[in-house]
């Protein structure tokens, strides 16, 4: 393993501090994902710091109007089992039991889940094969190589890597926020441009700066947040990473579609918001399969698969429409 | 009460679960260092330059070794043996050619296992890089016959082409089966340490404790005697800790350049090219059948990679010689083609888990095109002579498999038209195979020593992967010494033992059971004789067959006298006494009688038509493993066996990167083996019954059998739920959608 310093630090000023002056030090919470890069020689960060300790940051908050605001460094265990998330925002508690094992839910934090770097093979290879994420300008060996588990969206030739991330495409779909503290003070990052596409800088996974440490996520009180669902599909049964997920969020009235928030999984270098099949979907009648279906499809035209996945794109929309069903029914 | 035949749990079982039993890399060694393997980025060419100046330099290392200063190696003997078993031919650090992604090119000692890692990363290697050469439908063309190794290559028996042409019905078709690797939770592991008179110890992580000593003798150029290798527990074996590979040798020498005990530990990642694999097979497989479903003919082909350097041959296609009967014949072939990658070796279950895809897949499709119920199918194609070489078989419970499993099953109940049985959305599949796996005779040793506080051990050069060799040994012993099963300990795992038999191909309960039987009946018989002829000998004048052994205690009944065995060893002034046995058997294929294990597995499947996941549902496996030893550990067998054939139906493949020829889904998270969650409850029986031809306990091979024909019981469940026949392993969600 690479030989790395480790310290830790109670307050975040001096967090914030080290991490801007030091391009070499990385954050360590929970550790479940960059333990894992450094074995890999994915990550080579010459210090640590150990943020576990820094104060306040593990509550998870409910507003009498139905907002949430989940601390960094809440595990994802403490936040799936959290009685305000499971009841008002059934979506959040879904996509983080699906996720991991039991073992790692309890070490993560909902910070570092957002940070988790790609699953591509390719990225995560001990012996280091090209990867534009890993090595800018080395190529990228996906783009036709084994790319089943890969992008259909958004991807460039440069890199065709998704986010592995399920509670990331909940709290897109719901219009999260991130809230980040940096040196010049405290902002919130919508959640869906805290990731970014990989167009030509593929090695970075998302707009934090240096100096930049999360804080918290915050989730807006929203209608459709008591009818929403996630689902996933995967490979096997549990322990294991979405070939396509989706986060659905309704509202209904009269059995029809009064909003809706879509977001997927599994197909785009971030989660993947449907905002045309949001649209289409209004007015929609719950129970008309082939209307829901065809407002789904509204966000597929600018699928682009490549030699190994094309059947994400298939089966997304099904993912989409059963999620989108399920949610319907409990709104 | 006999302890064969008692559901005994594990002797080890507190040792395991509590972290107390010592794996290889568990056993401390004073003074052993470090080493980390460098291993090639590219698959094909050579290296041109090693620049080891850095990692010389790093903290902690004691020693840098490439081609350059590595020792030469004795080449590894030819023909391939069992007895000498060396994993892949090519030997490592000898010369500057790379053949294949994750050679070993360098090999860096020192003080802490990050220390030699981190100053591995710090070797800067320039490559000659040609193109590799990659396994796929592409190179079929390029298919050669390979020399034989273990099996005939090619059988013939009748003309199968004619029986097929003269079917009513014919089937051919090609079945594919993807590249999987083992997986051991216990990555492999070496220590090797050389005592001062030049005997070489080696701590060891292997299957073949005799081959590891023999092969690692004729490469170092050491005379036999003076290597000892120990394995007490593996954590997993499934054949890829059978034979030696390279990171055992370069343990070795390195330990004597530097005269320090040297471990090396292999990575995960390094456990996906510088041990073995099971490779990929193209199979053919074209049927001839009369209307009835009774096969006319049967042709079985399969195409399987293997390295430039090394030809091993995976048998995908022997099990069809000797499955079912076709009137008109059966030939077999298999060709290899190759290609840039290590060797591959056995993996659970070598050669027949992988014929059975094509062929058990294939009956299935014979039954549709005939008509007939797939059990049916089967019991009409019921053989009790082995259709290859002639002779009966010594016992063959198919019948008895396919009828009592399909009862507990509920077959009956099954609809057969192809997406007829649903729960709620998810279309519901059941399917059923057969299976057949072969039955070694091979010799072993074995010794049982009496104590004198009534206790006994069994001394004997086997091996415990896993499948409960300490239990199932003491329950033999107990029954032949009349003592109870907790008064036997086993040692077993150390090469100066009795030497007993490589722990693969499911043989140890019936070879190296029947040395220990013959040891612990040895020394009871010398226990009787005592008591017969020996110091104040209790039961003077007696005849041996009056007198009875039971609960540590030696009885003449008829003049209503007894004697313990402590009591016996002590008035004979004993602090022991020891009793050798050699099982000495013909080979199996060489006796009288064709002996096998055979099973009958019915599956049950979930299909979601929207997604095209499947799950298991529930499963039933009936086998014929002749007399069961400890049906407690047998089931156990059975399960892992289910749950590895579930990883090969609906998970398992390791994929290889068109480019570069390197297998690129390296650890748990790249490749996905069978959770909790994807394991429904399995049902297990056991219809087989003592059989004599295989070994004097009445037992026959299980561990193998049972992971043989879940997959083709799976994906006939999928055709059954779904319509669509997939001929192509694994079963993923794009081949449904």
């Amino acid at each position: 393993m690479h030989p790395f310093a480790f310290s830790s630090t109670d307050d975040p000023a001096k967090a914030i501090a080290a991490h801007a002056d030091d391009p070499e030090l990385a954050f360590i919470a929970g550790g479940t994902d960059l333990l894992g890069l450094i074995k890999d020689r994915a990550a080579q960060p010459a210090r640590l710091l150990d943020i576990n300790r820094l104060a306040d940051m593990a509550r998870i908050e409910a507003s009498p109007d139905g907002a949430l605001r989940i601390g960094a460094m809440a595990r994802m265990s403490d936040v799936a089992a959290n009685a305000d998330v499971r009841r008002r925002v059934p979506v959040i508690a879904e996509a983080l039991v699906f996720a991991a094992s039991g073992q790692l839910r309890n070490m993560a934090s909902i910070g570092g889940n957002i940070m988790q770097r790609t699953r591509c093979a390719y990225f995560r290879d001990e012996d280091g094969l090209p990867c534009n994420k890993r090595r800018p300008g080395s190529g990228c060996s996906a783009l036709h190589g084994v790319n089943r588990n890969h992008a259909i969206f958004g991807w460039s030739d440069n890199c065709v890597a998704t986010n592995a991330s399920d509670v990331a495409v909940a709290f897109a779909a719901l219009d999260a926020n991130v809230i980040v503290r940096g040196r010049s003070g405290e902002r919130s990052i919508p959640f869906t441009e805290f990731h970014r596409l990989p167009a030509d800088t593929p090695e970075r996974d998302n707009v934090l700066d240096r100096g930049d440490l999360i804080v918290a996520i915050e989730v807006p009180a929203r209608a459709e947040a008591r009818g929403s669902h996630y689902l996933k599909v995967r490979d096997r049964q549990s322990y294991e990473f979405a070939l396509v997920s989706a986060a659905a969020a309704v509202t209904v009235e009269g059995g029809r579609i009064r909003s809706a928030r879509l977001a997927l999984g599994g197909v785009a270098h971030k989660p993947w918001r449907l905002a045309a099949a949001e649209t289409a979907l209004r007015r929609a009648a719950l129970d008309d399969a082939d209307a829901l279906r065809s407002a789904i499809a509204a966000s597929f035209s600018d699928a682009r698969p490549l030699a190994h996945n094309a059947f994400k794109v298939e089966l997304a929309q099904r993912v989409a429409l059963r999620a989108l069903q399920i949610a319907g029914a409990r709104a | 009460m006999n302890a064969i035949g008692q559901a005994i749990s594990r002797a080890d079982g507190r040792l395991k679960v509590t972290g107390a039993a010592r794996y290889t890399a568990d056993i401390p060694v004073t003074g052993a260092v470090h080493a980390a393997i460098v291993s090639s980025t590219i698959a094909n060419g050579r290296t041109v330059s090693i620049d080891t100046k850095a990692a010389e330099k790093a903290p902690g290392v004691l020693a840098v070794f490439t081609h350059r200063n590595m020792p030469r190696m004795n080449p590894t003997p030819k023909p391939w043996s069992h007895l000498h078993p060396h994993g892949q031919g090519y030997l490592p650090l000898q010369d500057d050619e790379i053949h294949y992604a994750g050679q070993p090119i360098a090999l860096i000692v020192g003080e802490t296992l990050d220390q030699a890692t981190y100053a591995g990363t710090l070797i800067m290697v320039a490559y000659g890089e040609k193109k590799p050469v990659v396994f796929g439908q592409q190179t079929v063309n390029e298919a050669v016959d390979p020399p034989q190794f273990l099996w005939p290559v090619n059988s013939s028996v009748g003309d199968a082409r004619k029986g097929i042409a003269a079917g009513a019905v014919k089937i051919e078709q090609t079945y594919t089966t993807p590249d999987r690797h083992h997986n051991q939770m216990e990555p492999h592991a070496t220590t090797a340490v050389w005592d001062a008179d030049g005997t070489l110890t080696l701590y060891e992580t292997t299957q073949h404790i005799y081959g590891a000593k023999a092969l690692v003798a004729i490469v170092l150029g050491l005379p036999p005697e003076k290597i000892n290798v120990v394995s007490h527990f593996l954590g997993g074996g499934f054949g890829g800790k059978a034979y030696v590979w390279p990171h055992t040798l370069l343990a070795a020498v390195a330990a004597k350049e530097i005269k320090r005990p040297v471990r090396i530990q292999l990575t995960r990642a390094q456990m996906y090219s510088m041990v073995g694999h099971q490779p990929a097979t193209i199979q053919t497989v074209s049927l001839g059948a009369d209307r009835d479903g009774k096969l006319t003919g049967i042709h079985h082909q399969s195409i399987s990679p293997t390295p430039v350097f090394d030809s091993y041959i995976e048998y995908a296609a022997m099990a069809t010689r000797s499955l079912w009967a076709a009137s008109g014949g059966i030939s077999t072939t298999h060709k290899v083609v190759h290609v840039n990658r290590n060797t591959p070796t056995a993996m659970r279950s070598p050669h027949e888990a992988l014929g059975h895809v094509a062929l058990e897949s294939a009956m299935d499709e014979l039954a549709y095109a005939t008509g007939v119920d797939p059990v049916v199918l089967r019991l009409r194609n019921d053989t009790e002579i082995d259709p290859h070489s002639g002779r009966p078989f010594s016992t063959r419970a198919m019948r008895q498999c396919l009828t009592e499993g399909a009862a507990r099953f509920g077959w009956a109940k099954r609809t057969p038209e192809p997406r007829s049985m649903r729960d709620g959305r998810y279309l519901i599949g059941q399917g059923v195979a057969a299976a057949i796996y072969t039955h070694w005779r091979w010799p072993a040793k074995a010794r049982v020593t009496l104590n004198r506080d009534g206790s006994a051990i069994v001394e004997s050069g086997m091996h415990e992967i896993g499948g409960g060799t300490y239990t199932v040994m003491q329950q033999v012993a107990a029954d032949a010494l009349g003592l109870p099963a907790e008064k036997v300990t086993v040692r077993l795992g150390d090469t100066r033992l009795p030497m007993s038999i490589p722990s693969i191909g499911s043989a140890t309960m019936a070879n190296a059971g029947a040395s220990v039987m013959l040891a612990a009946k040895a020394a009871r018989d010398k226990a009787i004789a005592l008591a017969l002829t020996g110091r104040d000998a209790p039961f003077s004048g007696a005849a041996v067959q009056d007198v009875q052994v039971g609960d540590g205690t030696l009885t003449l009944a008829r003049r209503n006298q007894n004697i313990t065995y402590a009591e016996l060893l002590a008035r004979n002034g004993l602090s022991e006494l020891a009793a050798d046995a050699a099982y000495d058997p013909v080979p199996e294929h060489e006796g009288p009688k064709a002996i096998f294990s055979f099973g009958a597995v019915f599956a049950e499947v979930r299909v979601d038509p929207e997604f095209g996941t499947v799950r298991l549902n529930r499963f039933v496996g009936a086998y014929d493993a002749g007399l069961i030893i400890n049906p407690k550990t047998a089931r156990s067998q059975a399960i892992g066996g289910i749950t590895w054939g579930v990883g090969q139906a609906l998970l398992e493949q390791s994929e290889t990167d068109p480019a570069t020829g390197r297998f690129i889904n390296r650890n748990y998270s790249g490749y996905l083996v069978p959770t909790n969650a994807d394991i429904p409850e399995l049902d297990v029986l056991f219809a087989g019954e003592f059989d004599e031809e295989a070994s004097p306990l009445g037992a026959k091979g299980l561990g193998e059998l049972t992971a043989v024909s879940v997959a083709p019981a799976i994906v006939n469940a999928v055709y059954h739920a779904t319509g669509k026949r997939i001929r192509d392993l694994p079963v993923t969600v794009e081949k449904l959608l």
